[in-house]
């Protein structure tokens, strides 16, 4: 496994199946190229750009590669949704098609490079036919039905290489980013596959999407393997905190069966959600002070299946009718910023925090405040902190980091400009 | 809401401190659910409960077959652990009331959440 900022490079047998089950990243690719950056000070543009179309032309094999591994996931998945589908109670999921979410301000992206092809299933021919005969016998959410079936009909329907239509994006960003635009790269490779390969570019619908991205670190390319971000969860109705914070939140929480887990400030009930889809056996309870945040929630429950795991409630964070040392852990993402007013002191809700969990355990708090508020509590194991409204010097950060179990999200986490739910 | 859940719930009206616990329970709609059935985790919450109001709760709510107290052993008594699970899990509180012992102030349940939240002259702060 290779981590660099903002992607984790890693090698694995696992099927789509498997993959989906990724918590903490927001989009999965299968990765076709990994190089170094191209050296923008030295060369001309005329030689860099020769370096992008090389990037097609040096290689063929790496790109058709993965494009077959592509095609055989795809496959390989769809077979399995038969199998499972007939034994499985049928859920209702809802996927999102709204690739419009995948906001700039995505901080994991993961790649997978499969070195060997582990096929499980005997691969049919006709996987059109066999879907089009379980159709009755299955109950689905219809749009999701059609997407899937889109996808291997894409994969499956090109049979020839020289049918596949494809679509290039691209991103630039480091000192290349300030000699090129994503266009003028995204166009130089979408010329040198068509003139490699003799595929086809199709803006609008394609069969195959290719991500490049280039930085200071690496130049990537990579196939995306799911249409809709792996933090679009097919369990969560409405997000309010990002599902890869919460899930990592709750992760670090360490829930063990019987652990009772408070969000005073639930909102629509994300993390606690995240938390008990992960680790079922904790005894959750969300709060919140407002209505239409707890329907929300309520809503959000019913729609996973959880209103038997998350008890809620209609309390104040600083008034918590809780008995002090109560409660084991806290989870929380406490609203700050212009959305919402909480008109409270972060201390007095700090203190309260601290009243009712029991001494010495994790209080995960996910903030955004100026230095002078934050004084963890002693117990205090773990802490977020978002940088853009704060300005910690580099003492106090370090301080905090030393005082906390663990940080999940190190001050450049989210960049300039981007705040957390 | 679940007796479990109330069985933590305590009132924080000004000056009531540790007599606003347990809160009177009186219910107008209730519904049993079952809840899939985990020994360990019921095991882990028994030395937390407060079987006072455990059983005020049971009793208002006309509960039968509620174990008045733990048993020797109860970590393996899967008996005890069923009626315990159906007592604190299963048995979901809807529509009602929680009413502070020490004050009076009374809290509404409603869809199953209870609303506790003080207006600024009942709080302590």
């Amino acid at each position: 496994v290779e981590y660099v900022s903002g992607k984790v490079l890693f090698t694995t047998y696992s099927d789509l199946n498997m993959l989906k089950k990724l918590k903490s990243a927001e989009r999965l690719f299968l990765l076709i190229k990994k190089l170094l950056p191209f050296t923008a000070a030295s060369l001309s543009k005329g030689k860099i750009l020769n370096e992008v179309q090389q990037l097609v032309h040096n290689d063929p094999r790496s790109w058709l590669d993965a494009v077959s591994i592509w095609r055989n996931l795809l496959k390989l998945d769809v077979n399995r949704e038969e199998f499972s589908q007939r034994d499985a109670n049928p859920l209702k999921r809802k996927m999102r098609e709204n690739e419009g979410v995948i906001a700039k301000k995505l901080k994991t992206e993961e790649m997978q490079k499969i070195e060997e092809n582990h096929k499980e299933y005997q691969l049919e021919e006709q996987t059109e036919d066999t879907l089009e005969q379980r159709e009755s016998t299955m109950r689905r959410d219809k749009l999701e039905k059609e997407e899937i079936q889109k996808e291997v009909e894409k994969a499956a329907g090109a049979h020839s290489q020289e049918d596949l239509t494809f679509r290039v994006s691209c991103r630039c960003s480091g000192a290349i980013g300030k000699v090129f635009t994503a266009q003028e790269v995204g166009r130089i490779i979408g010329i040198a596959l068509m003139k490699q390969f003799g595929w086809k570019a199709d803006l609008r619908n394609p069969n195959l999407e290719i991500y490049v991205h280039l930085n200071d670190i690496y130049t990537v390319a990579g196939i995306p393997l799911f249409r809709v971000p792996l933090a679009s969860r097919t369990y969560i109705k409405t997000a309010g905190l990002r599902s890869t914070i919460a899930w990592a939140m709750a992760s670090l929480a360490e829930i063990k069966v019987g652990t009772f887990v408070l969000d005073p400030m639930c909102g629509l009930g994300t993390i606690l959600l995240e938390a008990a889809k992960e680790w079922p056996d904790g005894y959750y309870v969300g709060a919140d002070v407002s209505d239409s945040q707890l329907l929300g929630a309520w809503d959000n429950l019913k729609a996973a299946g959880l209103n038997d795991k998350i008890e809620l409630l209609k309390v104040s964070v600083i008034e918590l009718p809780l008995p002090s040392e109560s409660v084991d852990i806290i989870i929380s993402d406490i609203p700050f910023g212009k959305k919402f007013k909480i008109g409270k002191d972060i201390k007095t809700i700090l203190q309260e925090m601290e009243r009712i969990a029991l001494r010495r355990l994790p209080l995960t708090l996910i903030l955004s405040l100026p230095e002078r508020f934050i004084r963890p509590p002693p117990h205090a194991l773990a802490v977020f902190a978002h940088s853009v409204h704060c300005r910690y010097s580099s003492v106090g950060w370090q301080t905090m980091k030393e005082q906390a179990h663990g940080v999940i999200a190190d001050r450049d986490w989210y960049g300039a400009g981007n705040k957390i739910g | 809401m679940k007796l479990l859940t109330h069985n933590l719930l305590s009132s924080h009206v000004r000056g009531v401190g540790p007599r606003g616990f347990p809160l009177r329970l009186q219910a107008t709609e209730v519904r049993v659910n079952p809840v899939e059935f985990n020994p360990d985790f019921v095991a882990r919450m028994i030395p937390k409960v407060e079987w006072a109001a455990l059983l005020e709760a049971a009793d208002t709510l006309n509960l039968a077959e509620v174990p008045r107290e733990p048993t020797e052993g109860y970590e393996h008594d899967e008996d005890f652990l069923r009626k315990m699970h159906h007592v604190l899990l299963e048995v979901e509180v809807l529509e009602g009331t929680l009413q502070c012992p020490e004050s009076g102030r009374l809290f509404p349940i409603s869809r199953g959440i209870p609303n506790m939240l003080l207006n600024d002259e009942e709080t302590e702060t």
